[in-house]
């Protein structure tokens, strides 16, 4: 049993699931399941920091750890799908009841999809890495659609399933001839036999090129961000909460085990040499044009997932540092992950928050004046934008300050990289302040329908913990800096 | 024949699958192209796993893409099927509610 204490997450989240799953069918009232869903969720993140913060993590069964790593990453990843996915379930409870489309299959789908993010963020081999990224999508994909009356989201999802297979497609047959190249799935196998330089080359950097292409599409980095913007904007806005935080938290656990896992020896991660360049061209793009999309916006969710893509961009820019500040870049990445997370469910929260039965707000109209008339509602909003713009005292202020730092650290062109995405971010400045301009200081036009906030234990709950989170990791980060450090050391020495 | 031929061929499947996804405008073909794609794939792990005879790994990956790709096509089709209800056409031309 001890054995497989380092999965305990997974497990719980794999019961639970279950259960949930039987509780609804039996039972015709579903309105604890929001409830019990968001337990489980944080049950499953306490336990996997419990274990972070304890620093002795059972060793698993060398039958687990050839697929699945039970190391710090994997439990740092743990925690902030967990909580993220807890968050967002609370959020749905609130958000579904209110406009009159709650089923028990949502909450199922959401402990399924988080546990295959869980699973993909732990995947040490290509087969794990291929059947965590599917559990994961296919939820994904079934949760934008949830809503299956409503053309915008059925369009979403049909958009995002099409790519995302398509994407899929694209990834599996890079596994395919890396495997090919070097006769090993597994990630050490494949690094062992990369860093000799027993493989073949030009396989190997075709399997490359397609394995992060298929990365890329679900982190949401430009050009493979088209389905970002429709999916967000279809979903209904929990989903697409989880979608920002959960689904993407993982695509970058992925990303940095294959890239600084499998392909972290210095000729494969070298500036000249490697994967760098590929990277830090792709963080540039994605920076530029995450922010200068999301300038021209008139609604507010998609402005969010224009500043996701944003976000994916600076994450990249720590990636990019791997190659000269090692361990510090990687925990930088984690800490944004981290910062990111709850700063974005603050902000989806607040619009959720927002909308009341038969007026859902989205656009920036819908918002304006909802400040001067309900301050407490207003609030969470103001700080969720200004952890996202990197403001201090807020998580994203840390969270950009490492990761720019990383970059500087790292030298040579990656200063450049940063200077690019310290101009980037100031260009969010005009769209993030610009949601605290409408609600402030507009009022609502003659005809148009006034924002009036829904009433909900479960969003303010989920607002209050999240924006606990903010502050506290915009004041004393030093704890949450720990376990990013040693999450980063599991993977690069 | 050596491992080569395999592997063209593999690469021929993929790129029509590539093709037809990108050139088609029918949702439901567009689908069947990421079965050819995931098919293409399947060859080739097969092929490459004569070349390591010390394991099975590459055919037990291709059995897990058989059931991963039933799984996607059952939750597709789905899909499809909610949107076909909505807008009575699966052309991907008609999909513009969502832009920009």
């Amino acid at each position: 049993m001890s054995a497989l204490m380092g999965l305990s997450p997974l497990l719980l989240l794999v019961a639970a699931g279950l259960a949930i799953m039987l509780v609804d069918a039996f039972t015709s009232e579903r309105s604890e399941l929001a409830l019990v869903t968001a337990a489980s969720l944080f049950v499953g993140a306490a336990l996997a920091g419990a274990m972070l913060a304890g620093g002795d993590i059972a060793p698993a069964p060398d039958v687990v750890t050839r697929y699945l790593a039970v190391d710090e990453l994997g439990l740092f990843f743990d925690i902030v799908i967990c909580v993220g996915a807890g968050l967002s379930a609370l959020l749905a409870g609130g958000y579904l009841r209110e406009h009159g489309f709650e089923r028990g299959e949502f909450y199922v789908l959401i402990i399924f999809t988080a546990f295959g993010a869980m699973v993909l963020a732990r995947a040490v081999d290509l087969l794990s890495i291929f059947l965590g990224l599917e559990t994961m999508s296919l939820g994904a994909y079934a949760l934008v659609a949830y809503r299956r009356t409503s053309a915008r989201a059925v369009e979403g999802a049909v958009k995002y399933f099409l790519l995302g297979s398509f994407a899929a497609a694209i990834l599996l047959f890079g596994s395919a001839l890396l495997y090919g190249a070097t006769g090993h799935t597994d990630l050490a196998g494949i690094r062992e036999v990369v860093a000799a330089g027993e493989a073949d080359a030009t396989l190997t950097i075709l399997a490359l090129v397609m394995l992060i292409a298929g990365l890329a599409f679900k982190v949401g980095a430009v050009p493979f961000h088209m389905w970002v913007p429709d999916a967000y904007e279809g979903a209904a806005t929990p989903v697409t909460t989880f979608m920002s935080v959960g689904v993407k938290a993982a695509a970058v656990a992925v990303l940095l085990r294959v890239l600084v896992g499998a392909f972290g020896d210095p000729v494969s991660m070298g500036l000249y040499t490697g994967w760098t360049p590929v990277i830090m061209l792709m963080a540039i793009v994605t920076m530029v044009y995450g922010n200068l999309a999301a300038l021209a916006q008139t609604s507010v969710k998609r402005m969010l997932a224009y500043s996701s893509i944003a976000h994916a961009g600076y994450i990249l820019v720590g990636l990019a540092a791997v190659h000269e500040a090692g361990s510090f870049a990687v925990s930088s990445v984690l800490y944004y992950i981290a910062a990111y997370t709850v700063s974005n469910v603050l902000a989806f929260g607040s619009l959720i928050l927002m909308g009341s039965k038969g007026k859902e707000a989205v656009s920036y109209d819908d918002l304006a004046g909802a400040g001067r008339r309900h301050p407490m509602a207003a609030f969470p909003f103001v700080i969720g934008v200004l952890s996202l713009l990197g403001m201090p005292p807020t998580a994203g202020f840390f969270g950009k300050y490492y990761v720019f730092s990383a970059a500087v650290s790292a030298g040579g062109p990656m200063i450049w990289v940063a200077v690019i995405g310290v101009l980037a971010s100031a260009v969010g400045a005009y769209y993030y302040l610009k949601v605290i301009v409408y609600l402030f200081m507009r009022e609502p036009e003659e005809d148009q329908p006034i924002a009036v906030p829904m009433q909900s234990i479960y969003v303010t709950v989920a607002l209050v913990l999240a924006g606990y989170y903010v502050l506290k990791m915009g004041i004393t980060p030093s704890r949450y800096l720990d376990w990013a450090a040693s999450a980063a050391s599991s993977l690069i020495g | 024949m050596g491992i080569g031929t395999y592997l063209a061929l593999a690469s021929v499947l993929f790129g029509i699958g590539a093709a037809g996804f990108l050139a088609r405008r029918n949702m439901l073909i567009q689908l069947m192209s990421i079965e050819l794609m995931l098919n293409a794939v399947n060859v080739l792990l097969l092929a490459f796993n004569r070349a390591y005879p010390g394991n099975h790994d590459g055919q037990v990956f291709a059995f897990f893409v058989i059931a991963v790709a039933a799984a996607e096509a059952a939750v597709g089709l789905a899909i499809l099927i909610a949107y076909y209800r909505i807008k009575k056409t699966l052309d991907t031309d008609d999909a513009t509610l969502l832009k920009y």
